[in-house]
């Protein structure tokens, strides 16, 4: 399995006054090369369970496994290093640098791992080619549309060639237009060895015929059918 | 490996600059504002560490000890019968007199410092001719002879001339030749100066021959100093007896308690700087907060964000102390610190004006860098490492 988690439990704040139980003894498994959609309302935890599934940060209890390596207790810069081999995001408002040119957005995480300016374009060319957004190489993304944007978002998940490719509500600001092309792009992506996992309540995302498999997650608690 | 190293930083610092670029305006401004207190304060420390510099430079060629006469609390002519009854004190090389005084040259309404003595017992008195930029001082018997400071060469019209008169107090005008012309590095002590024999300032000011207006004592031992000084003083009451160590203490104070005063209000001015860089820099705006964030969970270490911090501050910072003393640098050695003149040199405008040189010690650079560019880097630094460990999602929601 890609990504297993067995009775991972996320508390924040805890000891506090304001602890909040995000996950309780979430049970959960991801085999490679699957599409995998993350279903819930505003607040049911599945933002929390893609983070850990990111490596973003390790579980309060339990265990989380992703590509053969153990979070708990990895200390933050392993973590770090680990999302960076393994993780590519693509966050609910894409999260680009609007004063960063497209090309410099996606190729941002090749920059602490040493890769010359040249190098980092010549990877980074055939993504925009098949995402088609080579024309806006050098354009600010402050100043392309939302539909590039996401195109760019997509690249820089895609850059450092990762196995795994996480979408935190990734139509939520998309027409349905966009939403159809995001679903395709990741349908391909799929096509090509990537395991998707994309945490979304939007119809057209769960009901889409090429998930592989949607899980519900309520209350910090998931649903596997 | 170790050019995967290089590269990495080199990214880093080209994100840097472009982050710096990016934010072209609001750097702009602190770079503005760091200078500027960069300047105030270098120059500020360079014009107090010339007149210091300057003023114990020339205490060099000073006795160990000077005796002036006293009446009604007053300095007066000193007689000459008073060397007879010093050369009895045990450890005194040699007691010379000397003339000095002001001559106020009416057309020009400046006063030059006349001085007269015998210069050959002077400690390392054969370096005085390196204070001249042409000609030497006058000898004992060379009557008739003078060595001015540049701003009398200037006030009296010299040009090429090398002659000048000067009127004795009934009026009647004495000649003399120019022997010499103090440079311009001694300017602080000589460009005022007319350095004359004793015969020819005796005739000047109209002192008879048996008086003087100091004896200068020149010692065997400099550590018996304050013993012999002792020692004058009960031998001829009524006297000043004034050490070497007395006259650099009162030079340190006068320019001590002006640098102080102002050194205060600069030193404030730097620290609200501080201030304001820590406040900038302490609240992270949300866009710095939201990149940092993005920066993280894309795979970037903390260590790589505080880079980026690191080598913004530093540039900023560094560039601006660079700026900053060359401008101080430029207003002390070409405008002749136009800015503090008046409260280090004090207000009188009698006094021909002279020439400051620049002086700056890596000790001086090194307690201003202390001052500006760690604090602001520290500013830049911490607050991005208080934003860059917590985790990546808190940043970016």
């Amino acid at each position: 399995m890609l990504i297993e988690l067995e009775s991972v439990t996320k508390i924040y704040n805890q000891g506090r006054a304001n602890e909040v139980k995000a996950l309780d003894r979430v049970d959960l498994t991801i085999r490679e090369n699957t599409m995998v959609c993350l279903k819930g309302a505003s607040g049911s935890g599945k933002s929390t369970l893609l983070s850990i599934i990111g490596c973003v940060f390790p579980p309060t209890d339990g265990r989380a496994a992703i590509a053969g390596k153990q979070l708990s207790r990895m200390p933050d810069r392993f973590l770090t290093i680990h999302r960076r081999q393994t993780i590519g995001f693509i966050f609910q408002q894409f999260n680009i640098l609007p004063n960063l040119t497209v090309l410099d957005n996606i190729t941002l995480p090749l920059l602490p791992l040493g890769i010359s300016p040249k190098e980092r374009r010549l990877r980074a060319m055939p993504l925009m080619e098949k995402l088609a957004i080579t024309h806006r190489e050098n354009f600010l993304a402050g100043q392309i549309s939302g539909g590039e944007l996401q195109r760019v978002a997509i690249a820089r998940a895609l850059i450092n060639n990762q196995p795994i490719i996480l979408a935190d509500e990734p139509t939520a600001h998309l027409d349905t237009r966009l939403s159809q092309q995001f679903m395709a792009t990741m349908a391909d992506l799929k096509a090509g060895g990537k395991t998707i996992v994309i945490a979304s309540h939007d119809p057209l995302i769960t009901d889409d015929s090429r998930i592989d498999q949607v899980i519900g997650v309520k209350d910090g608690r998931v649903n596997v059918p | 490996m170790a050019s995967q190293i290089i590269e990495k930083q080199l990214n880093i610092l080209d994100y840097s600059l472009s982050s710096l670029w990016r934010k072209k305006l609001k750097n702009l401004s602190v770079i503005l504002v760091f200078t500027a207190v960069i300047f105030l304060v270098a120059s500020f420390q360079m014009i107090t560490r010339s007149l210091t510099s300057a003023a114990e430079d020339a205490l060099v060629y000073a006795p160990e000890i000077t005796i002036q006469k006293l009446s009604i609390g007053r300095q007066e002519s000193i007689p000459l019968k008073y060397i007879d009854q010093l050369s009895a004190i045990f450890g005194i090389r040699q007691i010379t007199p000397r003339i000095w005084g002001y001559y106020f040259d009416e057309n020009n309404g400046a006063n030059y410092t006349v001085m007269a003595m015998d210069t050959t017992v002077m400690p390392k008195s054969s370096m005085l001719s390196q204070t001249l930029r042409e000609g030497n001082l006058p000898g004992l018997t060379e009557n008739g002879k003078v060595a001015i400071g540049r701003s009398v060469l200037k006030a009296k019209n010299l040009g090429s001339r090398r002659s000048l008169s000067l009127f004795r107090p009934d009026l009647s005008l004495k000649s003399f030749k120019v022997s010499g012309i103090f440079n311009e590095e001694t300017d602080i002590m000589t460009n005022d100066l007319m350095v004359m024999t004793m015969a020819d300032a005796r005739d000047l000011f109209a002192i008879s021959s048996d008086l003087a207006t100091d004896l200068l004592v020149y010692v065997s031992n400099p550590a018996e100093v304050a013993t012999i000084a002792r020692k004058i003083s009960e031998a001829i009451p009524g006297t000043r007896v004034l050490t070497r160590q007395q006259i650099q203490k009162t030079y340190r104070m006068i320019f001590g308690w002006r640098s102080g005063f102002a050194s205060v209000c600069l030193l404030t001015a730097l620290a609200a700087f501080v201030i304001l860089a820590w406040d900038k820099a302490s609240g992270l705006s949300p866009e710095e907060r939201r990149e940092i964030g993005i920066l993280k969970v894309i795979g970037w270490e903390t260590t790589d964000i505080l880079a980026i911090r690191f080598w913004e501050g530093l540039l900023i910072s560094i560039f601006a102390f660079v700026i900053g003393c060359t401008l101080a640098y430029i207003h002390v050695a070409i405008f002749e610190a136009v800015l503090f003149r008046p409260i280090l040199v004090g207000w009188s405008v009698i006094f021909p004006p002279f020439r400051l040189p620049p002086g700056i010690e890596l000790g001086d650079l090194l307690l201003i860098f202390s001052f500006s560019v760690l604090p602001y880097l520290a500013s830049t630094v911490i607050p991005a490492w208080r934003c860059a460990i917590v985790s990546a999602d808190s940043a970016i929601k």
